[in-house]
């Protein structure tokens, strides 16, 4: 390890800026993203029935729910194609530090895939009939939830890498993991939506975050030093 | 110690003359158990007969969730020793802990039918082990999900070890969403003390359900091994064979 600490942010954001680079090349991933996120949250009202009274219970839950599903296709492409071509084998085996890469990755991932959806979101809360003085709050719950979503997103990229059929897998592996920032963040907006404070449970959804924060990058590192090794 | 019993081979002597032992106790504990609990124990003032799933459930789901801990302690073995046999260990904990999981919830539901009038409630403890499930099944599918089998036992080791970091996370923020949804009026297994009489087949059976898993475990890590020793000796034949031919 000689590289410095001070050169540990250079590489830190030059990674975001390739990985950002490298993936708002073509737009049509980001476009997809959204535009399933879109017809899950359409298939909703179309199931439940066009009455008010119905959706009005399920809408908050509805837009995490669609978040989650829309964002986990994309989780498996976080590392897949980096591991294929061989460039995760050079990385990991140069000085730079491995971790602080990985968590590059999964900060690009939530810049390029998390936060054009929750810039959308106020166009999903007017399609599920939100409230306005919501809408704050649901961009603040999915920013901090979905950096959570993309810290064990990574976690779940690298423990089926290599594996067959792990796009299949993924999903199996990471929902349970990601349960609880489901609960905190419809928490939050269901505390909003009836006039309670939402801070506990906003505190939580942090606290959980900053959880995944410390660990993602060490054990996502640890799992693609097992991936390579074999 | 450790690097002491974690040759098959010795592991093989000292359970050769265990297993018999598990067998035989399992056996006399879970049938005593079961007298006990079917014939010779109180009704429950409101429950009535449905009481007695309580003396499989409880011990089953103590062993599901017991068994999680364990593997995930055999996974650490296995990440940190890189111990052979920490892997079959683990291999054999997982498909057992699942049964229990399952055993739990099916037995969960059996009496939640005269209990709660529906086979199914979204109760924070019920939500709770059906998660504890899929996460024993995505160890099994990540563990079995790559062309060498072995592959894939170090990703799921880590798999089963950030399970055992989050599954109290999960218990914790299902019990907060179930009491920020209803107020808990669902009536409870654990009363709020419970008979001396209904006290004594539970442990029994709790003792015989553990001596049990034990034994199945055994077997299990057994099979695997002579399935090792079968694969090895295959490929020692279709090398002989090779080298005839060359």
């Amino acid at each position: 390890m000689n590289v410095k600490n001070s050169s540990w942010t250079v590489l830190f954001i030059s990674h975001i800026k390739r990985d950002v680079l490298v993936n708002t090349r073509s737009l049509i991933d980001v476009i997809s993203v959204f535009g399933f996120m879109l017809l899950i949250i359409i298939l909703f009202p179309i199931g439940i029935g066009p009455t008010k009274e119905k959706l009005d219970i399920v809408s908050n839950a509805v837009l995490w729910i669609s978040l989650i599903i829309a964002i986990i296709p994309s989780l498996e492409k976080m590392l897949q194609k980096d591991f294929d071509s061989g460039w995760l084998d050079q990385i990991a085996t140069s000085p730079a530090p491995l971790e602080i890469i990985l968590l590059a990755k999964s900060i690009s991932h939530w810049l390029i895939v998390i936060i054009p959806l929750i810039l959308a979101s106020p166009l999903f809360a007017i399609l599920l009939d939100l409230e306005f003085n919501q809408i704050p709050w649901i961009i603040l719950s999915m920013t901090i939830g979905g950096l959570s979503i993309s810290l064990i997103g990574i976690i779940g990229a690298a423990l089926v890498l290599g594996a067959r059929r792990g796009n299949v897998l993924l999903p199996v592996l990471i929902i349970p993991l990601i349960i609880p920032i489901l609960i905190f963040g419809v928490g939050i907006n269901e505390a909003v939506k009836i006039g309670n404070s939402p801070l506990s449970n906003l505190f939580l959804l942090i606290a959980f975050s900053l959880i995944y924060l410390v660990i993602s990058p060490f054990v996502s590192a640890l799992l693609i030093r097992i991936a390579i090794s074999r | 110690m450790f690097n002491w019993l974690a040759n098959p081979n010795r592991f093989n002597r000292i359970t050769n003359k265990a297993q018999p032992f598990f067998a035989l106790f399992s056996i006399v504990t879970i049938i005593f158990g079961l007298y006990f609990g079917l014939f010779d124990s109180p009704k429950d003032y409101q429950q009535g007969d449905a009481v007695r799933i309580m003396y499989v459930h409880v011990p089953s789901a103590w062993l599901a969730s017991g068994l999680y801990l364990s593997l995930a302690v055999s996974c650490i073995f296995y990440l940190v020793w890189k111990h052979p046999l920490a892997d079959i260990i683990s291999r054999s904990i997982a498909p057992i802990g699942a049964l229990f999981s399952l055993l739990t919830l099916i037995t969960g539901s059996l009496w939640g039918k005269p209990m709660w009038g529906t086979w199914w409630v979204w109760d924070a403890r019920l939500t709770s082990m059906l998660i504890l499930f899929f996460f024993y099944a995505g160890y099994i599918l990540l563990s079995n999900a790559f062309e060498r089998k072995i592959d894939g036992s170090k990703s799921a080791a880590v798999l089963a070890i950030i399970g055992v970091i989050n599954l109290p996370i999960i218990k914790f923020s299902v019990d907060w969403w179930h009491t920020l949804h209803q107020p808990s009026s669902i009536l409870k297994l654990d009363g709020p003390s419970i008979n001396e009489q209904m006290l004594l087949p539970l442990i029994l059976m709790i003792i015989g359900f553990s001596f049990l898993s034990s034994y199945l475990i055994i077997l299990n890590v057994k099979t695997k091994l002579i399935e090792k020793k079968c694969e090895a000796l295959i490929l020692k034949s279709n090398l002989n064979e090779i080298s005839k031919l060359g």
